[in-house]
């Protein structure tokens, strides 16, 4: 029998492994921002939804809808994150 | 034996020689025909039987070091022995006492109580005298072999684990899982230190996956390449994952400049719902495809994050999250404290796997934080560096770290959801890692 030099031999398994490890990851991330793209083109988004206000006509509420849609979408985000 | 002359001599003094001549033993008989395995029994003085209680006590068995007494093992007599002189005596009294500091933390300090509360306690039965609790028919080592020495426990703690992951932080930035492999480099780096220990390549590649801070991974990894050294491994691994607020936070702060902790990090994009849905397909067919040993622990924690997304079998995944972890929770923990009984963990060994798990658990974080620090470099956005540290998967643990030490450098900025990216990373990147080492000694 040689004798086996083990930390050289625990040298390659670190490069294995990390190595492998490595490979993993890349091909998820890549697999991941693949998927975020198909998912995007074929399933995008729907609009978000509009807030319930009376039907858009007069300039003057324009103001007033974009305010109301800036507090639900708070309202929304606040109470997602909770 | 002083004490025992002394209460000898009371119980001799105060009845000389009653004889207890047994009345009814016709009713004693039919028993003894019944079950015929039982001893006859034989009239004894009231001394004798004093005498017999005495050899009973728990005093008695932790002041006589040489009554024979046997160690206890889930796996049976095969693996019994005599207990030596200082298991049986101040071995044990130091186990309490290291048990008594563990109860410390995990009360008043707040580290993992969880974890460490049911471990802690199983470590305080495991230690009784006479009682064998963590032998084949003891309540602890029914438990063990009901769960961790068949790998099933950990397995179902993945599985919950993974119905509690929301991985869209990571879907949000997927190049953060990068991190999640570096702080990976803790495994192996540690690997190279235990060997230049003088532990054996398996035994090493067992103590050194306490460096992906994943307790049932650990525990996995354990059982099928070194059984004899699982309870210090999981001790390790369990009360390292508690230390995580402690061990960390310095780290971290030598690393990285005030600046660097003060980065603020954009706001993570949208995940659609269908991104979440497919993902956990996706990294089991990845692991599969690559590394199918891997996937008993990849396959559940899959299989739990599934069954969350899906949106459709909510009661399910909310016994996985909720009330199944909680219950394999308490028998890990009481299981894993089994091990903590003074013949099994006070050897050397056990203190070689404490340190080197220690560095293992360190260097992990510095590599996850030395990547995090790179790929801020290199990276449009800007990336504070301590998020490499949630790398290690000590899941929400190392996260709520970051967040805390991001929180210190800059009041306000939030870095939780950032980190947690890398740490669910990181406990696919401990799978993956655990995978190649069993693929190594295949």
């Amino acid at each position: 029998m040689t004798e086996v030099n083990y930390i050289a031999e625990a040298l390659k398994f670190m490069v294995l492994g990390m190595g492998v490890v490595f490979l993993f990851l890349v091909v998820l991330v890549q697999l991941i921002k693949l998927q975020a793209s198909l998912i995007q083109k074929y399933f995008p988004d729907k609009a978000p939804i509009t807030p319930i206000a009376p039907k858009i006509g007069s300039e003057d509420r324009d103001e007033e809808q974009r305010r109301v849609a800036a507090i639900i979408a708070a309202i929304s985000e606040y109470s997602k994150n909770k | 034996m002083k004490i025992r002359q002394i209460f000898l001599l009371f119980a001799l003094v105060a009845m000389s020689s009653f004889s207890f001549a047994t009345e009814g033993s016709n009713l004693h008989h039919e028993a003894q025909e019944q079950s015929s395995h039982k001893k006859p029994y034989e009239p004894k003085t009231l001394s004798q039987l004093a005498s017999s209680f005495w050899e009973t006590t728990g005093i008695n068995a932790i002041i006589d070091t040489n009554d024979g007494e046997m160690t206890s093992d889930p796996a049976g007599e095969a693996k019994e022995r005599p207990m030596g002189a200082f298991e049986s005596s101040l071995g044990r009294i130091i186990m309490i006492a290291i048990v008594f500091l563990l109860f410390y933390l995990a009360i008043a300090k707040g580290f993992e109580p969880l974890l460490l509360l049911p471990i802690a306690f199983g470590g305080l039965l495991a230690n009784i005298p006479l009682a064998h609790m963590a032998g084949p028919e003891g309540m602890l080592g029914v438990i063990y072999n009901m769960g961790i020495a068949n790998e099933f426990f950990p397995l179902l703690i993945f599985m919950g684990v993974g119905a509690m992951t929301d991985f869209g932080p990571l879907l949000a930035n997927p190049k953060t899982a990068l991190l999640g492999g570096a702080a990976q480099f803790g495994i192996f780096g540690s690997l190279v230190g235990a060997v230049a220990l003088g532990f054996d390549l398996q035994d090493a590649s067992a103590i050194s996956i306490i460096g992906g801070a994943d307790g049932p991974t650990s525990i996995f990894i354990a059982n099928r390449l070194a059984p004899d050294m699982l309870g210090a491994i999981a001790v390790a691994a369990y009360s390292y994952m508690a230390l995580v607020p402690v061990i960390q936070p310095p780290i971290m702060r030598a690393l990285t400049t005030k600046e660097e902790r003060e980065i603020k990090m954009g706001v993570q994009r949208k995940v659609h719902r269908l991104e979440k849905l497919f993902f956990p397909i996706v990294v089991l067919m990845l692991s599969i495809l690559i590394l199918p040993e891997s996937t008993p622990l990849i396959g559940a924690f899959a299989f739990g994050n599934f069954a969350k997304e899906s949106g459709v079998i909510d009661r399910l995944s909310d016994t996985m999250q909720n009330s199944l972890i909680n219950i394999v929770t308490i028998f890990l923990g009481l299981g894993v404290g089994s091990k903590l009984a003074a013949d099994k963990f006070l050897v050397l060994e056990s203190l070689g796997i404490m340190i080197i798990g220690l560095i293992a658990f360190g260097a992990g974080t510095a590599a996850g934080v030395l990547m995090a620090k790179i790929m801020n470099k290199f990276s449009k956005e800007p990336i504070n560096p301590l998020i490499g540290a949630a790398g290690v998967s000590a899941v929400p643990m190392a996260a709520r770290v970051v967040s805390k030490v991001g929180a210190e450098a800059r009041p306000g900025n939030v870095l939780l959801m950032h980190a947690m990216g890398p740490n669910v990373a990181g406990v696919i990147g401990s799978a993956v890692a655990a995978g190649v080492l069993l693929s190594i000694f295949k």
